[in-house]
């Protein structure tokens, strides 16, 4: 199985790549449209701000790859940023528009706090049998812009919750679309599960 | 929940640990010693490049390869990074956060052109505060007139993520941290404060604990004693302070 990391140049690319390095992986870094097309499953990196990512995509053909590989149906996790680039509008350091494949804005935190940043327990929707062991387990949290969903039936692909300013939707999973709002490659023994979740996911694509 | 962070300095691809700044020895392997700290839950480790901070060398980008290819605990990495270019290999070689203190002092644009590549929460801006006439200053302002606190908020304002506090004149003294001060800071900021200096028995994290602060960064308590980071949480954890475990 072949899997790849999309590099946006910006990203914690060596801190992800050398986790699943670790499980077992030779993971293959891809910054240019050809490779993608022999990839099983794609992991998308975050720490990078939102235009620049974006811009970066649109301007090396990634996005339109990305988007052909979500509708092949092969398993895709976003982490972070790349959870975040799967909504339809982001407002960091400007407005720009993301895949638009989860109904939802990505938004910056606007009460006392400004970041979260982290260990926050996940709060897990019990109907999905697989992600019930990551219930009421920490991970790392470094981010100060969360998804908020729009009011429409995309709210049922939240799956995992955590309680901060708001309530931040921290694990989505629409079809063959995985995303964490946390750092699975930063969140030690649980991170760990999670990423071997998605490496063994077989997506059910009705759900 | 409250974080403990392990804060390390690295010198000639070695630890080492110092009092007040100087008197260095040697404190092991960087890569051994994270991941011990990481198999005892530290939340985060903060690893500052001494040589780099200290005679402007490079800083220790392999040492800090090393430790991502073993560790899956969240790092910031520091010392003398005082341009976006180095912040960028730091940031895609293994840290998540870049550690910035006296440049930001010269240049706060930095913040923006670090920001808008890798995002504000990737930034931790320092300040080294200093006791002098019973009034705290800022290590690098010559004309001691700069409100620390003041200088803090412009900072934040300026969009770092998070805010770390070093008291030097405590730095491995165990006397405890300056807790007044410090409620003044957290009381002004809307960032995370992490907090070093003087935290060297078990009590004083717990008088950090009470007063609110959400993050410390350990040395002595750490590298030069047998107190075990599960052993601390422990204690905190029956103290009924929330802490990762």
């Amino acid at each position: 199985m072949k899997i790849g990391i999309i590099n946006y140049n910006a990203c914690n690319l060596a801190s992800i790549y050398f986790s699943l390095y670790r499980l077992g992986y030779d993971p293959i870094l891809i910054n240019n449209k050809n490779k993608i097309k022999k990839i099983d499953k794609l992991i998308i990196p975050g720490v990078g701000a939102a235009k620049s990512c974006l811009d970066y995509l649109k301007e090396n053909s990634l996005f339109d790859e990305i988007k052909i590989f979500l509708k092949s149906g092969k398993p895709i996790l976003g982490i972070c940023l790349g959870l975040q680039i799967f909504s339809k509008k982001l407002h960091e350091h400007g407005i720009s528009q993301g895949f638009g494949f989860i109904d939802a804005e990505v938004v910056p935190f606007k009460k006392r706090k400004k970041f979260n940043i982290g260990w926050s327990i996940l709060k897990v929707n019990e109907d999905l049998d697989f992600i019930k062991p990551f219930s009421e387990k920490s991970f790392y949290f470094c981010h100060s812009f969360y998804l908020k969903f729009n009011d429409s039936l995309d709210k049922k692909y939240c799956k995992g919750i955590i309680d901060f300013e708001e309530v931040v939707p921290s694990l989505i999973i629409k079809k063959n679309f995985m995303g964490v709002q946390f750092h699975p490659e930063k969140s030690q023994r649980n991170g760990n599960k999670l990423l071997k979740l998605f490496l063994n996911w077989k997506p059910k694509l009705n759900v | 929940m409250f974080r403990i962070i392990p804060s390390l300095l690295l010198s000639n691809k070695k630890l080492v640990k110092g009092k007040n700044f100087s008197n260095y020895i040697n404190a092991g392997n960087p890569v051994a010693t994270i991941s011990a700290l990481e198999h005892q839950t530290a939340d985060e480790i903060l690893l500052i490049d001494l040589d780099a901070y200290k005679l402007k060398t490079e800083p220790d980008i392999n040492t800090l390869k090393k430790i991502a290819e073993i560790s899956s605990t969240p790092i910031t990495f520091g010392g003398g990074v005082d341009n976006f270019k180095l912040s960028k290999r730091i940031l895609t070689n293994g840290a998540d956060k870049v550690y910035i203190n006296t440049a930001l002092f010269h240049n706060k644009g930095l913040i923006d052109e670090i920001a808008l590549c890798f995002g504000n929460q990737s930034i931790v801006g320092g300040i080294n505060l200093i006791k002098k006439n019973n009034k705290y200053i800022l290590a690098e302002d010559k004309s001691q007139k700069i409100n620390p606190i003041h200088y803090a908020k412009e900072l934040e304002n300026r969009g770092i993520g998070e805010l770390k506090v070093t008291y030097v004149n405590l730095e491995g003294t165990k006397l405890g941290l300056e807790l007044d001060y410090s409620k003044k800071i957290l009381y002004e900021m809307n960032i995370p404060v992490i907090f070093e200096g003087g935290i060297g028995k078990l009590e004083h994290l717990l008088e950090c604990y009470k007063i609110n602060i959400s993050s410390v960064a350990l040395g002595t308590l750490i590298i030069f004693s047998d107190y075990h980071i599960i052993k601390i949480k422990q204690y905190l954890k029956n103290e009924n302070c929330v802490v990762r475990i």
